[in-house]
């Protein structure tokens, strides 16, 4: 694959290179001005298109939010040593407080997290100098179904539906010990709000086979409809991907074999990606029979990860050299090295290439929720969601000094070079 | 240093309750008895300082523990007697020094007796700990082990290096400092904690002048005492001698034999006196000031260290006037919320104390666990030189611990501590190869059984883990690599489902690893599924705390 850049626009790149040097005043980052700047030219020495080879001494013009133009050259309004294209990131958990639950019932498939949406949250500037410019927002993993995900940018307008890039993009459960825990059986104190079921794993995975079951009858029997069978139906036809947290081997499987008997059952076929994945390589065989995707949380170095699992270092490049499509992802973690910025350097320690790296937090996580068409690399044509690096991207060593959302500079690399503290505003 | 190693001599040995359990650990401490031998390393290339120039093709010479020569191949020669490790792949790199751990001990603080700089880690130290063996697969070849930080005084320390099965084989310096914490301590407010900590200065003085003032007045209690209790009175212990220290001093104390000071004060007053380093914990930035002031007044500023939370960095430039270096424990990066706006604030650290020329160096009591290499790699991201990040691994650390000419760089006549890496030491995805500590060939990844769990998640047989696994069914993991086996289960999978939790009926298959053809299937598929038995329960020794953080 190679990188598009069409020859009409490298006429206009030395034309607008030179055009907006004039304008290169720092930008505050989520202006609520309209007539804010969206055009920049941007020089490094090495551009990662996600699309093929890098550029050396690349040039990418930005205009009015979009990548006009990508190709060899220099003198921009912005020098980096690095470019990536923004990173996608398919599990934040932004605004997940456990009121924000909803508890009537454990299956709330038409729960949208495009609802409940804080544009104000801090924690949306924090994924932004992880260099997340596309965030997949699921709803709290404390429901068995907890209901739809929404695919935003991280950063621009102030405005909960300007962001969006896509509402409604998967639906969003969880296997496991989250949805249970909590939960607790009538008997001590049978007036306790948090009575409710499910209790145990097993009554999680009775709750997802009933309700895919009761969704598939549904179709037949009207009598048997109900809130959330819309969105169900449409997970088992595969035109909603579903999104199954499930960190340890044995929820791994219990989603498998989810789908599996969906498929067997003729109830649907649906497509499957497995969320906090840290112990898909113990049975990868089954996400490759099952042609599920996985996104994997932060690694853990000393192993440990979320639900009681052991998160294997080398889990990317063991999943991606069987052909099973890996996203990373940094969780909303708060820790520095945890930030989805370093994810790609820990799969590289683990065997990754670095290519393989760079589309597992770009292109890969893109393409799973069908976004690719806007996000994912840099090409003409596509949103101006940037990564600039002050060095190798995915090095502990570089450091993500700039970041572009929509042609929008949130994160100002011209200041980020004096300042000694990293704080933006 | 032969001082040092008659102390180290004198050790009692412990240690060794738990080496039959652990006999992976064993296995990688154990090293080629080469103390007092010779050790030559061949390296593709050396860098002896955090500043120095690369050597291409070199060699270092080991001799009896001590780099004897280091240079060029064409300019060292190899004695005919060293066994040579040839290494034309790896960089060879000084050992990374850990200047302040409250890890490798096998209990938690000391909680009734808060003043307690009479006991000694030496006493707690457990060497094989987890994390000497994790020290060791992170480059870490230096380590000063001190108290937590939820103390008034706490113990003293002691650095070890991170091999040996008795605590007289890791012994490198002993003592190595006092513990204290200028911030309060659990329960206690900050103004108790300030008058605690200064009193324990003021019951000292008042000791002194009280034990003088006895022997003046004829009485001999503190004679009777340590005779009572079994003290020492010989030698140099039975010699007084004038008290010593730059800011206050007790009159007369000639007159008594430091064999009757009281063992409780006597590390007191050896601080006082400028003979003993202190650590002191500060866990904000108002700590800072007691921090100093306390160590003024009682004339141990010059041997103090600050051990500093993040938001410490608000103090920089009192800790930067007093010249005081410190430990960053916790996390290279300092987060706040501005109380008006909400607006989040993140500090990089090390860039401040970089900037105020604060001697600093980098802790693994850190989010990043072990990897000092790691929180190094982050320094250069944020702006600091490379020669002084990887100094805060290295040269400050050693000078901290005043082993500066022993570790923390390669030069002739200091201690053998050589890294063999595969890369550069800052790239992410440089391995520790070997460990040279001292001239023993002490760790090597490819014989590292728990590197390939952390890995690939190839679990060693007959760990301690393994056992741990099988006494707990909610850590079942079953195998289910093989389509077939699969397609025949999937119908008890479902029934199980019904009944319990899916995945119990693999336990046993997962189990049985001889005969059957399904087993010999998967093990040329490589997936490593049948080992995967652990959740990394090994390592919950240290880690415990922090499970499920991610939940």
């Amino acid at each position: 694959m190679s990188f598009q850049f069409s020859t009409s626009a490298a006429a206009v790149l030395f034309v607008a290179s030179s055009a907006l040097a004039l304008s290169s005043a720092p930008i505050a980052a989520q202006s609520k001005k309209s007539d804010e700047q969206r055009s920049w030219t941007i020089t490094a020495e090495r551009v990662y298109t996600a699309e093929g080879d890098a550029i050396e001494d690349g040039e990418i013009v930005v205009e009015g939010g979009k990548i006009r133009a990508v190709g060899k050259g220099g003198g921009g309004d912005l020098k980096v040593f690095a470019v990536t294209p923004g990173l996608v990131d398919l599990s934040i958990r932004i605004d997940q407080g456990f009121l924000s639950v909803e508890q009537s019932r454990e299956v709330t498939p038409h729960v949208r997290a495009a609802a409940s949406l804080d544009v104000f949250d801090e924690a949306w500037m924090r994924a932004v100098r992880g260099g997340v410019t596309t965030a997949m927002v699921n709803v709290p993993d404390r429901n068995v179904i907890g209901g739809l995900s929404v695919v935003v940018k991280t950063a621009g307008e102030l405005s909960a539906s300007a962001r969006v890039v896509k509402a409604d993009a998967a639906l969003y459960g969880a296997i496991g010990s989250a949805p249970s825990s909590g939960n607790r059986t009538a008997s001590p104190r049978p007036e306790d709000f948090f009575v409710r079921r499910p209790t145990t794993r097993m009554g999680v995975e009775w709750e997802w086979r009933k309700a895919l079951f009761d969704a598939a009858a549904a179709r037949v029997d009207p009598k048997r409809a109900k809130p959330g069978d819309g969105e169900l139906q449409r997970a088992l036809d595969g035109k909603l991907p579903l999104v199954i947290q499930a960190w340890a081997s044995q929820d791994i499987r219990t989603a498998v074999f989810l789908v599996e008997e969906a498929r067997r059952e003729g109830w649907g076929n649906p497509t499957l990606i497995v969320d906090a994945a840290a112990e898909a390589w113990r049975e990868p065989q089954l996400l490759v029979r099952s042609k599920a995707a996985v996104v994997l949380p932060p690694f853990a170095p000393l192993g440990r990860s979320g639900d009681r699992s052991f998160f294997a270092l080398d889990t990317a490049a063991k999943l991606e050299a069987l052909g099973v499509p890996v996203a990373l992802s940094g969780h909303d973690a708060e820790a520095l090295e945890d930030r989805l910025c370093y994810q790609p350097g820990y799969a590289m320690r683990g065997g990754m290439s670095f290519a393989s790296a760079l589309a597992s937090v770009t292109l890969t996580p893109a393409r799973l929720i069908g976004v690719d068409q806007r996000v994912g690399s840099i090409k003409a044509g596509k949103d101006a969601d940037l990564v600039l690096w002050n060095g190798e991207p995915f090095q502990p060593t570089s450091k993500v000094v700039g970041v572009l959302v929509d042609g929008r500079l949130i994160v100002d690399p011209r200041q980020a070079a004096n300042a000694s503290s990293s704080s933006n505003k | 240093m032969k001082h040092l190693r008659s102390t180290a001599q004198r050790f009692v040995s412990r240690g060794m309750r738990r080496a039959s359990v652990l006999a992976a650990a064993a296995a990688l401490c154990s090293g080629a008895a080469l103390a007092d031998g010779k050790l030559a390393i061949k390296a593709g290339r050396i860098v002896t300082a955090p500043d120095a120039p690369v050597i291409e093709k070199g060699v270092i010479v080991i001799e009896n523990g001590r780099i004897a020569a280091i240079g060029k191949d064409k300019d060292v020669k190899i004695p005919w007697d060293a066994p040579v490790i040839d290494a034309p792949q790896a960089t060879a790199f000084p050992g990374y020094v850990e200047a302040h751990v409250s890890r490798g001990m096998d209990r938690s603080n000391e909680s009734p007796e808060i003043v307690i700089p009479f006991l000694t880690v030496r006493d707690s130290i457990d060497p094989v700990n987890f994390f000497f063996e994790d020290c060791l697969r992170a480059g870490i070849t230096t380590i000063n082990v001190q108290q937590g930080n939820d103390c008034i005084v706490a113990a003293q320390g002691m650095v070890v290096r991170p091999v040996g099965l008795t605590i007289d084989d890791m012994a490198v310096k002993y003592p190595a400092g006092v513990k204290m914490s200028a911030s309060p301590r659990r329960g206690a407010s900050a103004a108790t904690q300030a008058q605690s900590l200064r009193r324990v200065f003021s019951d000292l003085r008042r000791y002194l002048e009280q034990i003088v003032q006895e022997k003046k007045d004829g009485s001999d209690r503190a004679h009777r005492e340590a005779l009572y209790q079994g003290r020492d009175l010989e030698g140099e212990k039975a010699k007084g001698r004038a008290m010593e220290g730059s800011a206050w001093k007790v009159q007369g104390l000639e007159l008594i034999p430091r064999g009757e000071i009281d063992e409780k004060q006597e590390p007191l007053l050896a601080l006082v006196e400028g003979k003993l380093p202190a650590f002191i914990w500060c866990g904000r930035p108002a700590d800072v000031h007691l921090a100093i002031d306390v160590a003024r007044e009682n004339g141990f500023l010059a041997r103090t260290t600050l051990v500093i939370d993040p938001s410490c960095w608000k103090a920089a430039d009192v800790i930067a006037a007093a010249k005081v270096p410190v430990v960053l424990q916790g996390n290279v990066l300092h987060t706040e919320f501005d109380p008006l706006t909400g607006k989040e604030h993140e500090t990089f650290v090390p860039k401040v104390l970089h900037d105020k020329k604060i001697p600093f160096a980098l802790s693994s009591l850190n989010s990043t666990n072990q990897a000092l290499w790691y929180q190094a790699a982050l320094c250069v991201g944020h702006g600091l030189p490379r020669a002084a990040a990887l100094a805060a691994i290295t040269t400050a650390p050693s000078k901290i611990l005043g082993l500066d000419k022993r570790v923390g760089s390669l030069e002739v006549g200091k201690d053998g501590n050589v890294l063999l890496l595969s890369g550069d030491p800052l790239s992410v995805t440089t391995w520790v190869e070997r460990v040279v500590i001292e001239g023993r060939d002490v760790y090597d990844r490819s014989k590292d059984v728990r590197v390939q769990h952390l890995v690939a998640g190839k679990q060693p047989a007959n760990t301690a883990a393994m056992n741990a696994e099988e006494l707990d069914p909610s850590k079942v993991c079953c195998d289910g690599s093989d389509e077939k086996a699969h397609a025949k289960h999937l119908e008890e999978q479902k029934r199980a489902a019904d009944k319990g939790e899916g995945g119990k009926d693999g336990e046993k298959k997962g189990d049985d690893k001889k005969g059957d053809d399904k087993d010999k299937k998967d093990e040329k598929k490589g997936d490593g599924s049948h080992d995967g038995h652990g959740h990394g329960s090994d390592d919950g020794a240290h880690t415990g705390g922090a499970e499920g953080a991610r939940q």
